[in-house]
């Protein structure tokens, strides 16, 4: 490394030496205060809202609700793969009886 | 009012003893604040972010080190994840701009001009305080810590939860570090 470059790179390093400390601008204090109450605040509008009656039963309601349909939409669909067991016991059924009837018609000599 | 007054009043949320924590400590949270972030507007959020949590979770404190020592350790953490975060938002940034869904430039921040520099050193330090960016976490902590907020070995161990040797290791690695970057810069600069 040349001379010239070790002497750029060393006042690079030094250059923090000395150095003063900086502070925050003025009325930190108050704007901490501003913001925490800004805060607090936002959190106040939060929980109050969740537990207006109104909103709570709601709530509750939404819950019983989508419940309902989960279990009803779970018995329907059981409902539904019973019929298409059922539709395709029949089929199969009778797929064994025409099967060797479509393949004696469709057999080439 | 000495540290454990101090500590059982803010637990019963005493405005004033608050007051004289946040005042007895803004300066240096806020500098170890501006020598990480190295923006003056973050630097003063993340400072009130600090005393926010201080307040917060003043009970969990437990008094086995001193209130520097903890006010520095919340420090070191919300500076480090607001690093991340700007990391991330440049990066999804990019790849916006990749996809065309973003049309402005993904540019460098300017230069840092640290208010507390003399002003013969000030664009040295600027160079220096770009290449201390590029540092690994672990170091780049180290290095604020002892240069900026003139910390002993044993003070910034306790911090970063390491032995004397451990931070006088990472240092060295810094420093070494550092006068590679800035090899780099100059070469990059004479070519």
């Amino acid at each position: 490394m040349d001379q010239h470059l070790k002497k750029k790179i060393d006042k690079a390093m030094q250059s923090l030496d000395g150095m003063a400390k900086a502070s925050p601008p003025p009325f930190f204090f108050t704007r901490l205060e501003a913001r925490m109450q800004r805060e607090k605040n936002r959190w106040e509008v939060i929980s109050s809202f969740v537990a207006k009656p109104i909103v709570a039963f709601a709530c509750i309601c939404l819950i019983i609700m989508i419940n309902a349909v989960v279990i009803l939409s779970s018995s329907n669909s059981k409902n539904v793969t019973d019929q298409q067991n059922s539709e395709q016991a029949t089929a199969d059924e009778y797929n064994s009886v025409s099967a060797p009837l479509y393949e004696f018609v469709n057999s080439t000599p | 009012m000495n540290e454990i007054e101090l500590i059982s009043l803010l637990k019963k949320k005493d405005r004033e003893a608050f007051k004289v924590i946040v005042e007895t400590w803004q300066d240096m949270v806020f500098n170890t604040a501006i020598g990480f972030l190295q923006n003056a507007e973050d630097a003063e959020d993340i400072a009130q972010e600090v005393f926010m949590q201080v307040f917060e979770s003043v009970s969990s404190f437990k008094a086995e080190s001193k209130i520097s020592t903890w006010i520095y350790r919340i420090t070191v953490s919300k500076c480090l994840d607001h690093l991340r975060k700007k990391k991330r938002k440049k990066r999804f940034a990019f790849i916006q701009s990749l996809y065309g869904k973003n049309d402005y430039l993904v540019i460098d921040p300017p230069d840092f001009f640290h208010p507390g520099v003399k002003a013969e050193n000030k664009e040295n330090a600027a160079i220096l305080f770009k290449a201390i960016d590029k540092l690994p976490i672990t170091q780049k902590t180290a290095f604020v810590l002892n240069k900026i907020e003139n910390l002993s070995y044993r003070e910034i161990g306790e911090i970063m939860n390491s032995s004397e040797s451990a931070v006088d290791s990472l240092l060295q690695r810094a420093k070494k570090n550092l006068q590679t970057i800035l090899k780099d810069h100059y070469l990059l600069l004479d070519s």
